[in-house]
């Protein structure tokens, strides 16, 4: 019988949020500017890249983590960088549950921008990057929608990161799967201090977020 | 216009937008603007005001002839639609300002000079996105002036406003205007507006340029009907040119005009509403008949009389409230008068 231990949780807990929150990161800067470019820009092949995003924004995260197992597996095609089970491994399978969430959210909030934003900022002379920065500023509720779904997403996930975390005590144990796993040995102390800390963790960013989004609305 | 010069100069410019059957084709041989002038740009619906002033702002690829630059300085567009940034009043003015690498004093008085001369300085602090379409607009062109820009293209500027905003921002603007030496291109389907801002106008129909040059030569002279009603010389009658000096309507009404070389012609007589004038005394001009009073319509400020004459409906303003405008009603019998210098014969 395992003891319940502050530091044990602490450990968990601490790895939870560094692989969410570079998950977390790694979607915002990929899927931003992605869903910027989507939303403004019209060219062939567009919808048929909104509808993917749309699919996976309810893919089945038991399937990302079967995907991304096939990719880092010894014999797949990216096994020689040995990230299987590790992480990496865990990060880039919230990456693609994350992103499509990031990309969608963002692409529909950019479309609802005036169609000539962005020929209003050129001809005020106003240079890329500030430009890039005024856009975000104008769809910040947008973002920390997008952050929050993300965030929430996975946060709460546990079939892919098992699949290709593994659980592995001290090295890819995450808040989720140790619930998964306490629960599964009949440990319900262990499982229910692990489930409340991701709980409390899930309400207090989810909530501090919303009042940073409420708080923007004018 | 002593000491103007060429700003942005047209040649041979061609553009297309749109696709298969909705492709629109504007060609402009020769189109300049001056700095320190105002060029008003009239046309219908779809002559291409809106693609002429994206060319000009170089938001669209011309397909042939080129746009040149003549002058240093921003060439800026105020959209039909203001589009506010996400903000303050305050700081759309100096986001605007982001591009030019300004000493922060130099940019402060920058901005609130724009601010105060639309007279939204009271609405600095104001988050943008709750000000009303008026208010929206002053910063919009607020945001536009700050640049003080070598070239300014201005999109329907008092769309969607109501008399007095319309009234009060025209004065501002054309103050404004006259403050600077940028180069203003003005598209309105306002002509009245268009008037009182622009010393040039050029009339677009279908894609090409109909007319061009000074204001007071294309109000007084257009080449032809279409432009004539576009710049306001609403009456229009069919007339046959008699040599020397008159054009006959039909065998009792004939017009006196200049005296001129061309025998039999079919032509256009046109006359400009505020030139035909009303039971007038001597000496404004000369009688060409009696009419009848259709209607009379007042907006407070002028007021617009319809004559029937000679089988036509003219049009001529009086001042509301004074003379003749308290009197005058529907079913009158009035005596016109116009001076031929103020006929204007389109052969």
């Amino acid at each position: 019988m395992n003891e319940l231990s502050p530091i044990l949780v602490l450990e968990v807990t601490v790895r939870t949020l560094a692989v969410c929150g570079l998950a977390l990161a790694a979607s915002l800067v990929i899927g931003l500017p992605i869903g910027v470019w989507l939303g403004r820009r019209r060219f062939r092949g567009r919808v048929l890249g909104v509808s993917l995003v749309n699919s996976g924004m309810g893919a089945p995260p038991v399937v990302v983590g079967l995907l991304v197992s096939m990719l880092f597996w010894r014999s797949g095609p990216f096994g020689f960088l040995e990230w299987m089970y590790t992480p990496t491994a865990m990060v880039i399978a919230q990456v693609v549950i994350a992103l499509p969430l990031v990309v969608g959210i963002t692409l529909a909030a950019v479309g609802a921008l005036d169609e000539d934003w962005e020929l209003q900022a050129r001809t005020l002379g106003i240079p890329p990057l500030y430009r890039a920065w005024l856009l975000l500023r104008e769809i910040r509720l947008g973002v920390l929608a997008a952050v929050i779904a993300a965030l929430g997403g996975i946060l709460s996930e546990v079939g892919a990161v098992l699949a290709v975390g593994g659980n592995l005590a001290g090295e890819t144990r995450v808040l989720t799967t140790a619930i998964l796993m306490y629960t599964q040995m009949g440990e319900f102390e262990l499982a229910l201090a692990m489930a409340s800390v991701l709980l409390g963790l899930t309400l207090v960013l989810a909530g501090a977020l919303t009042v940073v989004q409420q708080g923007g609305r004018s | 216009m002593s000491g103007a010069r060429p700003a942005l100069s047209v040649r041979g410019l061609s553009m297309r937008r749109g696709a298969g059957r909705s492709v629109f084709e504007l060609e402009v041989e020769e189109l300049d603007l001056w700095t320190g002038g105002a060029l008003a740009v009239l046309g219908p619906n779809g002559a291409g005001k809106s693609t002429l002033l994206r060319a000009l702002a170089g938001l669209d690829v011309p397909r042939r002839g080129r746009i040149e630059r003549r002058v240093a300085g921003p060439v800026t567009m105020v959209f039909q639609r203001p589009i506010p940034f996400a903000g303050s009043v305050e700081h759309n003015v100096k986001a605007a300002l982001s591009g030019q690498a300004l000493p922060r004093s130099e940019r402060d008085e920058r901005v609130a000079e724009a601010l105060e001369h639309f007279d939204i300085a009271r609405l600095a602090g104001r988050d943008a996105a709750t000000l009303s379409g008026g208010e929206l607009r002053r910063l919009s062109l607020a945001r536009a002036f700050a640049l003080r820009p070598a070239v300014l293209l201005l999109d329907e500027p008092f769309d969607d406003l109501d008399a007095s905003g319309q009234e009060a921002l025209s004065l501002d603007l054309r103050r404004a205007i006259a403050g600077t030496d940028a180069a203003v291109v003005v598209v309105t389907h306002d002509l009245r507006r268009a008037l009182l801002l622009s010393d040039r106008i050029a009339v677009l129909r279908e894609g090409r340029v109909a007319q061009q040059g000074e204001r007071e030569d294309v109000l007084a002279r257009p080449v032809d009907t279409g432009v004539a009603r576009q710049v306001g010389m609403s009456n229009l009658i069919p007339v046959r040119f008699e040599p020397p000096s008159h054009a006959v309507v039909d065998d009792q009404h004939r017009i006196p005009v200049l005296p001129r070389e061309e025998p039999g012609a079919v032509a256009w007589a046109g006359i400009r509403p505020e030139r035909l004038k009303v039971d007038v005394g001597r000496g404004e001009g000369q009688p060409i008949g009696k009419g009848r009073v259709l209607t009379v319509v007042s907006d407070g400020v002028a007021v617009t009389v319809t004559v029937s004459w000679a089988g036509h409906e003219l049009r001529t303003h009086l001042l509301a409230g004074r003379g003749l405008a308290r009197t005058i009603a529907p079913g009158d019998t009035v005596t016109l008068s116009v001076r031929p210098e103020d006929i204007h014969l389109l052969l």
